[in-house]
């Protein structure tokens, strides 16, 4: 696990609301993302996670709550945090008629660094090729590839990214995902929003999940992830989902493998053998992260 | 420096701000064509209009210029809009959070440039002069100094109130289009006695002290107006326009 616990966190957030009029799109969320870890941010669409990412970064005014970022609080020192913090919230904020060189100029220029690392970072998001093109030539991929790259200009502390593999095709989803993990491996924090459970299940040590603005769970996606959940083979899954569901023990029936909602392989071999059923293979099961999600925040789809 | 160089390289690298100065180009030949040319060529057809003299047209042009209001307030609004309307804007906040530079570091860029075509456009306007306008003399090096630091301080008053009319509406067209229509009442306003008082058209003339003779000085107010008044007029409107910049930022989420 590459990071420590008695690090202080990246993130801490506590009682956040935000309400735009009438709506309330974060309902008193509390969480903290630890140092040094790639977190997934995980929601539906319209839980709140945009919302979260920029109030992180100011960008919104909070109706309640705390905010912490690097030890800073949010709003008041934002300057020091904006310093420290790379982003990429909703679309990239590129200047598309500029090319991908001049765009990181102007990066550098904003976060009042030198030029020398620009070069450097376009080759670390592989556009070298294509720095004197501009940006409304560049594909999606590419255009969050330079997002990235301009994010991390500063050599951040902590990187937020709001969506950052929405749209890219699986090559530039692997691409990106290598280049974050190189960067958490140099110790930063890397905050990653999305909806789409394989991204983060393909790339998260710590995971914050949240709806309808609130938090559901937290913690590291190991432990989300081992959870109370075990594989039975029967000849008769049909007859065993019903035996096991008389016993208060829910059962999926997956192409003649149970996944059973109960940890102890003991007692489900007790129930079944009661009934004459007699599993040929009993094993912990490893849930999806969307098996996870789905059973946290009882939505398949908003 | 560092926020003012990104300004500046996000204004020189697009075709917009050159296409900006061929329309002022444009504009600025016809209006010498009319005025200093037509009454020339055809004085039957041109009537009342005034042929310019030298040296008076020298400084002619250049309130010519301070008249093309249009330059600095569609380039306020199409350079802050087009960040408002992306996440432009917001990026650049996180970047550095420090709303006030950023609205400072546009608004010195963006005068610079409203004043750098206003400025080309006058040298261009005096080689037309040079050649066709009757007459003899050229201004001195303090006259033309002068109309080089008042078209800055017109430019000023104007790029602030067009970076407030986008802050405020936060998109491009509709900006445009009020704040044009603003220019365009707030000139007509500027007939009326009371108003020429406190407006920013009648400031322009006033600060070059000078009229175009004959009818034209009807619709040119503002003759009146001292240095001192004209320039507080002026510095009134920069004011209003830096104000309604920073609140209409400030009101609504980046």
């Amino acid at each position: 696990m590459p990071f420590d616990a008695a690090d202080s966190p990246a993130i801490v957030v506590e009682g956040l609301v935000k309400d735009y009029k009438k709506i309330r799109a974060v309902d008193g969320l509390d969480f903290a993302i630890p140092t040094g870890v790639i977190a997934g941010f995980l929601g539906p669409n319209g839980a709140g996670k945009t919302t979260t990412f920029r109030a992180l970064l100011g960008l919104t005014r909070i109706t309640e709550g705390r905010i912490e970022v690097l030890g800073h609080p949010v709003p008041t020192e934002l300057q020091a945090v904006t310093k420290q913090v790379g982003a990429i919230v909703e679309e990239p904020g590129l200047l598309k008629s500029l090319s991908g060189r001049i765009n990181l100029r102007v990066a550098a220029d904003t976060l009042g660094f030198g030029h020398e690392r620009i070069e450097e970072m376009l080759d670390f998001v592989g556009l070298s090729d294509h720095a004197n093109r501009k940006v409304d030539e560049y594909s999606k991929g590419m255009r969050q590839r330079l997002a990235l790259a301009a994010a991390m200009l500063g050599e951040p502390r902590l990187l937020l990214l709001d969506e950052p593999l929405d749209g890219l095709d699986p090559a530039g989803q692997r691409a990106f995902r290598s280049r974050l993990r190189d960067l958490a491996d140099t110790g930063a924090t890397v905050v990653v929003s999305s909806h789409d459970l394989a991204d983060i299940e393909a790339l998260a040590d710590y995971v914050v999940v949240i709806d309808h603005g609130r938090l559901v769970a937290q913690g590291t996606l190991e432990s989300l992830l081992d959870g109370g959940a075990t594989t039975v083979v029967v000849s008769d899954p049909a007859r065993a989902v019903a035996v096991l569901a008389s016993s208060g023990i829910s059962a999926v029936d997956n192409v003649g493998r149970l996944m059973v909602s109960e940890e102890d392989g003991s007692r489900i071999i007790q129930v079944l053998g009661q009934a004459g059923i007699y599993p040929s293979e009993v094993t912990p099961a490893r849930s999806t992260l969307e098996a996870v999600f789905l059973g946290m925040t009882g939505t398949e789809e908003r | 420096m560092s926020l003012l160089h990104a300004e500046y390289l996000k204004l020189s690298r697009r075709r917009f701000y050159p296409v900006m100065i061929l329309i002022l180009g444009v504009l600025t030949g016809l209006t010498a064509l009319f005025l200093l040319v037509f009454g020339q060529i055809a004085p039957d057809l041109a009537g009342d209009v005034p042929v310019l003299e030298k040296p008076g047209a020298y400084t002619a042009g250049a309130q010519q210029m301070a008249g093309q209001t249009w330059f600095a307030l569609i380039l306020a609004v199409v350079l802050l809009g087009g960040e408002l309307s992306t996440t432009a804007w917001a990026t650049s906040l996180t970047r550095d959070a420090r709303k006030t530079a950023h609205i400072g570091s546009r608004l010195t860029i963006f005068v610079l440039a409203a004043w750098a075509a206003m400025v080309l456009a006058t040298a261009g306007w005096a080689l037309i002069v040079l050649f066709v306008s009757p007459g003899d003399g050229t201004p001195s090096l303090a006259d033309w100094l002068g109309m080089v630091w008042r078209l800055g301080l017109i430019q000023l008053a104007w790029v602030a109130l067009g970076m407030g009319g986008i802050a405020m509406l936060r998109s491009v067209g509709p900006a445009i289009g009020a704040v044009i229509a603003f220019s365009f009442i707030e000139g007509i306003l500027a007939l009326w006695g009371p108003y020429e008082n406190v407006s920013l058209t009648a400031a322009s003339t006033g600060l070059f002290d000078i009229g175009v003779g004959g009818f034209m000085d009807t619709f040119i107010p503002g003759g009146d107006l001292g240095l001192a008044h004209s320039v507080t007029i002026i510095a009134g409107w920069t004011v209003l326009g830096i104000v309604l910049t920073w609140w209409g930022l400030q009101r609504r989420d980046a």
